[in-house]
């Protein structure tokens, strides 16, 4: 080999040798901090799901699967997870679809389109709690603004009131639940849609195709990858929901908006039954990622060859 | 090497930096610096501000010591509590719910305080027997009760007034509340005659029990093993609840009816009569709660009850000393008379200046002080707070009228019972 090409291995793997201590050490603070905060507490609430403990005692004692065995049993929790079951997946669709057609309308070339997106984004940043609470004064019966503006619209709202009808109350938080997340879901799409040619839409509608075609055929397609995204991401998001239905229903009326993170909460903060709380916590996280793995099978895997 | 030497010192220190500051902190008190004690506590509004009247008297009358009062919501109090005992910083005192007594008694994070009681010749037969009960696990006492309330009936003699009713003559029995709220009612105005608690929690589950003890049933079997109340007399409770409906007198809404000026009565605490006192923008009264010719005076009651976390003996002598102080009949009376608590001690309630005092400065809280020796304590089990949220769940079925009043209360039953097993 010449001096040069021998000075240039020599450096390559000196290089590499230092490249990959940088990347350990600028990687340290990060994987320490997770491990810490989210690995430790996930095995520790683990080993508490086969425990039975108040939190407050010194002494836990071991249960073996009792908790899961109780929650297979208990109708409580089948109701819960019936409830968030149907929360996720009205959250999931209803936002992903409607964003998409808004970010297709953004994408039209309007003009204002930072405006628009600046006002669809910024539930997103709103504290959740917040905006919870100013819905809940917005459905007051007789007070609120949106009860009494559908009221001049001539809609009578359900008895007695919108959030305690067993019917709609879980409607109402579906919708802040949407509303939440649209501007989220938009500017992603924004991204994607900017990124398909324009040259397939001119082509599309010299050979005759409709808007509603070129929407279907060109932009639906394409943007799919995006789609599964934005879906796992509502789905895993939706499922954890606790805070909106907290502030606005706390479960009710007769448990219709009753979360699995509402039943957790409860078991772990006012009954004091850790060991339960944590058991739940393991349940809902395997049905999570059972639900993204499956969808990452069925649908990720032929996005991933795009 | 350097480089990484270098990185690492500084991560060291990152992360040390902030544990060392806080130890820091943790001196031994010497001779001069006063001990300091924190103070947990959820009282607001007026009463917040005589405790810390009280609390700042305290520490100007006794220098050695300095209170903190830190107030935390009734909501999460106990979840502070619960992860201040984990998380090792633990307020030296608090005053809790009373119905967190047998849980938080049972949790061994709480002092006992029979050495206390016995040394400091605390007058301790002159508390209420009932509201001691709750703070004993084991024969052994670790609380103290600081305040209590009961649930009687309140007016609002506008409405009633022009209602066409006399707001001289309240009703006594249940069947006039019932005659006297269709009256009153005004759907059309969205003003209700007699408002319930019916939301799933433990607001309906104690509204409820009044009735249910005024019908001569019991919430919970004397044994405190398994439910008592899907009884005649519990069920005659309920119905009378789902009647009110019926009859127009109650139409389902959330809580707070009456302060918006929105029920002609309602069954609230002695604590709203300070708070309406200053706030209501109408006028109002109180009256015994009426109660089925055929059954008893009975009410609800709650309070406070005072303990000692810390787990350092001279912060727990100093903590037991303030609680001697503020449960003292003196301090007790004006406690009293600032915020409308009722007397946890006879020596308070028999005061003739105490009477005096009412009937001269507010005579609305005549009631709750006459009826304070009818009050039942809640069941002080430790699964309280649990059983009281499935308890109202299937109640509030029943006012939906999803289940039929006997089956929700046999549901309710079943639930309570496998709860307590």
């Amino acid at each position: 080999m010449t001096a040069i090409a021998r000075m240039r291995t020599g450096w390559n793997r000196a290089n590499r040798r230092g490249d990959l201590s940088a990347a350990a050490l600028a990687l340290a603070p990060a994987i320490v901090l997770f491990a810490l905060f989210n690995i430790y507490p996930l095995l520790y609430s683990g080993y508490l799901s086969v425990m039975e403990w108040d939190g407050f005692s010194p002494d836990k004692e071991y249960v073996g699967l009792d908790n899961y065995k109780a929650l297979y049993e208990s109708a409580m929790f089948r109701n819960a997870l019936t409830v968030t079951f149907t929360y996720t997946v009205g959250t999931t669709l209803l936002g992903v679809a409607f964003s998409l057609l808004v970010a297709v309308l953004l994408n039209s070339g309007i003009r204002g389109q930072n405006i628009y997106r600046l006002v669809y984004f910024l539930p997103v940043v709103t504290s959740t709690v917040a905006a919870a609470v100013v819905w809940r004064y917005l459905m007051n019966p007789g007070s609120g603004y949106a009860d009494v503006l559908l009221r001049d619209l001539g809609l009578t709202p359900p008895s007695p009131s919108w959030l305690r009808n067993p019917d709609w109350a879980l409607r109402i938080v579906i919708l802040v639940g949407v509303w939440k997340r649209l501007g989220f879901n938009i500017v992603i799409y924004l991204a994607g849609l900017q990124n398909i040619p324009k040259e397939y839409y001119e082509a599309a509608t010299v050979d005759g195709a409709g808007s509603w075609d070129r929407f279907r055929r060109i932009t639906v397609p394409l943007i799919a990858p995006i789609t599964l995204l934005l879906i796992i991401m509502s789905i895993i998001d939706s499922f954890l929901i606790f805070d909106v239905v907290y502030v606005m229903t706390d479960g009710g009326p007769i448990g219709t908006t009753e979360v699995v993170g509402l039943l957790l909460y409860r078991q772990a903060f006012r009954y004091f039954n850790l060991g339960t709380a944590s058991a739940m916590g393991w349940v809902i996280f395997a049905i999570v990622f059972v639900i993204t793995l499956i969808q990452w099978k069925f649908f990720g895997a032929r996005e991933a060859g795009l | 090497m350097k480089r990484l030497f270098l990185v690492l010192a500084i991560i060291t220190v990152l992360v040390v930096a902030p544990v060392l500051h806080s130890t820091g902190a943790i001196r031994p008190a010497s001779a001069q610096e006063p001990v300091k004690l924190t103070f947990w506590n959820y009282w607001d509004g007026k009463n917040g501000e005589t405790i810390q009247a009280l609390v700042d008297r305290y520490n100007a009358e006794h220098p050695d010591v300095e209170i903190e009062n830190v107030f935390v919501g009734w909501n999460e109090l106990l979840p502070k509590l619960q992860l201040a005992v984990a998380g090792g910083d633990r307020p030296d005192l608090a005053a809790a719910d009373m119905v967190w007594m047998p849980y938080l008694a049972k949790s061994g994070a709480l002092v006992p305080l029979d050495s206390f009681v016995e040394a400091s010749a605390i007058a301790i037969d002159d508390f209420y027997p009932a509201l001691l009960n709750v703070n004993t696990y084991d024969d052994q006492m670790y609380g103290l009760p600081v305040s209590t309330n009961n649930l009687e009936l309140f007016i609002n003699t506008d409405l009633v007034a022009a209602a066409g009713l006399d707001p001289a003559t309240p009703p006594t029995t249940w069947a006039e509340l019932m005659d006297y709220a269709t009256q009153c009612a005004n759907p059309d105005e969205g003003i209700v005659g007699m408002e319930l608690y019916t939301q799933t929690g433990e607001g309906l589950t104690w509204q409820y029990q009044v009735y249910l003890w005024q019908a001569g049933g019991d919430f919970l079997s004397e044994d405190l093993s398994q439910a008592a109340f899907n009884s005649d007399a519990g069920l005659r409770a309920l119905q009378y609840w789902l009647d009110l409906i019926d009859a127009g007198a109650y139409a389902i809404s959330d809580w707070g009816l009456f302060g918006q000026g929105q029920a002609c009565m309602v069954m609230d605490g002695s604590w709203m009569v300070g708070i309406w006192a200053d706030t209501a923008p109408f006028e109002w009264t109180t009256a015994q709660m009426p109660y089925p010719e055929d059954g008893e005076p009975a009410t609800n009651m709650g309070g406070e009850h005072i303990f000692i976390m810390s787990d350092d003996e001279a912060r727990q002598q100093a903590a037991w000393d303030f609680i001697q102080w503020v449960t003292s009949a003196e301090v007790q009376l004006e406690w009293d008379m600032e915020t409308g608590f009722m007397p946890i001690r006879d020596s308070v309630a028999t005061n003739p200046d105490f009477q005096t005092w009412i009937e001269e400065n507010e005579p609305r809280l005549m009631p709750f002080v006459e009826m304070q020796q009818y009050a039942h304590n809640r069941p002080p089990v430790e699964q309280y707070s649990e059983l009281s949220d499935v308890f109202s769940a299937m109640i509030e079925r029943a006012i939906y009228g999803q289940m039929s009043p006997q089956e929700a209360l046999d549901a309710a039953a079943a639930a309570v019972n496998s709860l307590l097993r």
